[in-house]
């Protein structure tokens, strides 16, 4: 198995090199085509947004789209309510659009401590290159098994693209629905993505067409470098049905210190979507140094009559998370769903929730929320559920559980709730416990090791909403808290 | 602050009072000034996001009623069964000697309006009085120190448990303009004392006076305060308070509250368990209804090892009532054993009414126990079948299940005869 993998490993290396030598010829030659290009300097302005929106070859109604977003960007100010501590982010020092990053050449120049992760995760070889981005992409057989889900998602009326392709290819449809879910003003950081979004996935499942398998990000060939500006949008049409994940398992090096995403999911009358996502960016060192800002906005709007939108999350890597997964339950007895896992070692900070806006009547949420804190870090619960005037017998539930692991960590629940019809029904419940020594000694006295113990009781915790992901996502989530609170106890 | 709003004008061109005290003088001063810089809270502000100032903003209220001390007030409109102790009665701010109980105070307890305080020693109210309310959003509790002039002062010596409750009243009465008054209160138990208190906030007669009031409670270790609040300010006024409780080692407090008047009525209450075993209970009922805007904000910090809060808090909103509830539970670092919950259930009636409850937990320890709970829905139809089966008027039966979600709240205050009365006010401030 491994001796293959050197193999394949060499021969990409030699693929490089052919290839660099190519760009080489190519540049020393004075040919300089739009693929080549090593990104804009950094800095933005609306210079800035025109060239990236020329390098993207996109029609005018873009270009205006973007420069509209980003000069009701400049009126904004950078949000400071949430419970986080964020350092000043100099936004004209970032670059805002990125040729392809250097990559390692093979996996001996990858950090060993990551490769010691895979190794823990067990994640396929192949895949260990990919993640750690070394540039062999080329090479593997998900090329191939890409074109293959290409192929049988077209037969069944699939589009399945990324946003770049989506607005050359099919601009009524993103013209349609794009910014209708996230308003290009809807928050800082939303007009902020708007303006300068690098590239995303398009989802778009036709009337009553169940998608034939779970889409994710990890299997579209251009998934990578998608950069720190990413912009989803998941269309369903009547009837339809989507499940879409997200994110992958292993952690990513990724020097951005900055990643704001923007998601918007449209479900019309009867169709499902379900988002799961893993997230684990580079959460920094024990000390807090580097690691990501995850600033994203992530949205649902369930504009049909019985239209359900779902959200999963397990989110364990980024130096700072600030994310609210929400769902819009515009249609009569429409449905909306949140579980989420937030774990937080070392410095990390997450501030993550989600919102539930009640306005058709016979709607209903539920919100799932487990976090748990280790080290130093500070993980917060902030939520908000809003039944509107019209929401005739609307009704949630919301349960939030925090773990604390250790003494210098903070969990902590901010939830809102705004009722204005009466005949809805809310409830929140929240607690707030740490793994009690009475769990922990029968686990010692049945044999089990300490740390073992540990992620015993956190898999517990946490199996409420481990039972919302798909099977192979759920297995491996359950290693990522693991490995995330190796060093917690002790 | 782009222009002065009509209410932050009128308080910035009011004759700041004068006592002659240097540094009471200069921080009246300073507050006044910080007050008309910063204007009033919007809600933009975390603390005000569900109480809008615009129309209050819009207001301009006369400063003092010269004809305070002539108001007629039948006192049947403070008494209260099983409340017959010492009395101290404010009628629109001013202090009324014909209508308080000051003689005859038992052993151990200082009980006197703040302006004869400041008159005997002022000196010994420096710390309290001084202090610099810088805090963002703590527009009023600035407003407050710059304008009050009176309020009450009351000290328990060490160990003093005297029998008889303490009433405090607060009446609102009409006058020839809208009024705004401010007052102050400071109350003091010395260690191991033990104090039964109703703070009660009355009207003779319908106006829409504009009030605050600020006040400091100082529990020494165990010390014990059991204190009633029950709020009835006129139907037009608007009422702004601002509580501070600190408790020292196993100190107590139980407080029951009714907050039912008040066209806007707001009371902050943090209260600090700054000692080890400090025990912090709270029981409160609001019933917002017509156009009224009752907001109550609990922050309750858990500082020490082994302290305990207990919460429970109903709130009925009907008519074009706005219930706002938020419960703020914090655990410090090292704040070990600590066990904190909270529970805030309420009833929508009404199309046009709305209630906004926000419980938080901030958690920065890890051998605790903390849990809180909110929900807003209906009375339960099933209860509500198994009365009418029984021959109650759907009237009739939906009155007697919101007494019942309400009663809770006062399940546990000692006093008889005071509980039924409260219970009665319940029920008859229901919707029917």
């Amino acid at each position: 198995m491994s001796s293959e993998s050197t193999d394949t490993a060499t021969i990409a290396l030699r693929d490089n090199a052919e290839v660099a030598e190519a760009l080489g010829r190519n540049y020393s030659a004075g040919f300089v085509t739009e693929i080549e290009m090593t990104g804009l300097p950094p800095g933005l302005d609306e210079e800035t947004i025109r060239q990236l929106s020329a390098i993207k070859r996109e029609p005018e109604w873009m270009t205006e789209w973007r420069l509209a977003a980003y000069r009701h960007w400049l009126t904004m100010p950078q949000p400071d309510w949430a419970k986080l501590k964020i350092d000043p982010i100099d936004y004209q020092a970032l670059s805002y659009y990125a040729a392809p990053k250097k990559k390692p050449k093979s996996l001996d120049e990858v950090d060993p401590a990551l490769l010691e992760t895979y190794e823990k995760l067990g994640v396929p070889l192949h895949e260990r290159a990919a993640l750690a981005g070394v540039a062999v992409d080329a090479v593997f057989d998900s090329v191939s098994v890409g074109t293959t889900f290409r192929k049988q998602l077209a037969d069944a009326g699939v589009i399945f693209c990324s946003m770049s392709e989506a607005i050359r290819e099919y601009p009524e449809l993103v013209q349609q629905y794009l910014g209708s879910v996230v308003p290009t003003g809807d928050n800082f950081f939303a007009a902020l993505n708007s303006a300068v979004f690098s590239d995303g996935s398009f989802v778009f499942i036709p009337k009553g067409v169940r998608c034939p398998m779970e889409l994710s990000t990890y299997f579209r060939i251009n998934a990578q470098n998608t950069g720190q500006f990413e912009r989803t949008l998941i269309v369903a049409e009547e009837s339809a049905h989507v499940s879409y994940l997200e994110g992958c398992t292993a952690p990513r090096r990724d020097e951005n210190q900055l990643h704001a995403a923007v998601v918007e999911l449209v479900a019309l009358e009867k169709a499902q979507i379900k988002y799961s996502t893993v997230q684990n960016w580079y959460p920094g060192d024990e000390n807090g140094v580097g690691g990501i800002y995850n600033f994203v906005t992530k949205r649902g709007d369930c504009r049909g009559a019985e239209s359900k939108i779902s959200w999963t999350q397990v989110e364990t890597g980024s130096a700072i998370t600030w994310k609210y997964p929400s769902v819009v339950l515009r249609g009569d007895r429409s449905v909306g769903e949140f579980h989420s896992v937030a774990l937080t070692h070392h410095r990390q900070q997450a501030d993550t929730g989600t919102k539930m806006i009640h306005i058709g009547k016979g709607t209903r949420s539920k919100i799932v929320s487990k976090g748990i804190s280790a080290g130093r870090s500070s993980n917060s619960y902030r939520g908000l559920v809003k039944v509107e005037k019209g929401a005739e017998g609307a009704r949630n539930y919301t349960q939030c559980d925090s773990l604390l692991i250790g003494k210098r960590c903070g969990a902590h629940t901010f939830p809102y709730m705004e009722v204005k019809n009466p005949s809805a029904i809310v409830e929140h419940e929240a607690t707030t416990s740490k793994i009690s020594d009475d769990q922990l000694f029968y686990c010692r006295s049945r044999g089990i090791g300490e740390e073992d113990a540990v992620s015993l009781i956190v898999d517990g915790f946490c199996k409420q909403v481990f039972r919302e992901l798909p099977m192979e996502f759920a297995v491996e989530a359950k290693k990522l808290l693991e490995v995330s609170l190796e060093g917690a106890v002790g | 602050m782009s222009q002065a709003l009509p209410f932050v004008e009128a308080m910035g061109a009011a004759t700041l009072p004068v006592s002659g005290i240097a540094w009471l003088d200069a921080s009246r001063r300073e507050h006044l000034d910080a007050f008309v810089a910063a204007g009033l809270p919007d809600t933009r502000m975390e603390a005000w996001k569900y109480t809008a100032l615009r129309a209050l903003a819009q207001r301009r209220f006369a400063a003092g009623d010269a004809r305070a001390i002539e108001h007629a007030v039948d006192p049947a409109v403070f008494g209260l069964p099983g409340v017959y102790g010492p009395r101290l009665v404010f009628v629109n701010g001013v202090f009324r000697a014909d209508l308080s109980m000051l003689d005859a105070l038992p052993a151990g307890i200082t009980l006197q309006p703040l302006s004869q305080a400041l008159r005997q020693d002022a000196e010994s109210l420096r710390f309290v009085l001084s202090r610099h309310e810088a805090e963002q959003g703590d527009a009023f509790v600035r407003l407050n120190a710059a304008m009050a002039t009176d309020g009450v002062v009351l000290t328990l010596e060490a160990g003093a448990k005297p029998d008889a409750p303490v009433h405090l009243v607060f009446l609102g009465a009409p006058a020839e303009a809208e009024l705004a008054w401010h007052l102050r209160t400071i109350i003091e138990l010395g260690e191991g004392a033990e104090l039964a208190l109703v703070e009660h906030h009355a009207a003779s007669g319908e106006q829409q006076h504009f009030a605050t009031l600020v006040s400091d409670t100082y529990l020494r270790d165990g010390a014990v305060l059991r204190h009633v609040l029950l709020q009835q300010a006129a139907a037009g006024s608007s009422l702004i308070r601002r509580s501070r409780l600190q408790l020292g080692r196993r100190a107590q407090v139980s407080s029951h509250v009714l907050e039912l008047g008040g066209a806007l009525a707001r009371h902050d209450v943090r209260a600090e368990l700054a000692g080890d075993g400090a025990r912090f209970v709270t029981r409160g009922v609001f019933m917002p209804r017509g156009r009224q805007q009752v907001d109550t904000q609990l922050a309750i910090r858990h500082q020490a090892l082994g302290t305990a809060s207990d919460s429970v808090w109903r709130g009925v909103a009907d008519q074009r009532g706005r219930g706002v509830f938020r419960g703020a539970i914090l655990v410090a670092p090292g704040a070990d054993g600590s066990d904190a919950s909270l529970s805030n259930k309420n009833l929508l009636l009404s199309p046009n009414a709305e209630i906004d409850t926000k419980p938080e937990l901030e958690i920065h320890a890890d051998e605790v126990k903390a849990a809180h709970g909110a929900t807003v829905g209906q009375l339960d139809e099933r209860s509500l079948f198994y009365l009418r089966s029984r021959g109650i008027p759907m009237a009739e039966a939906r009155a007697l299940l919101t007494v019942a979600f309400c009663r809770a709240v006062l399940d546990d205050l000692p006093v008889t005869a005071l509980r039924e009365h409260l219970a009665g006010l319940l029920a008859l401030d229901l919707p029917t």
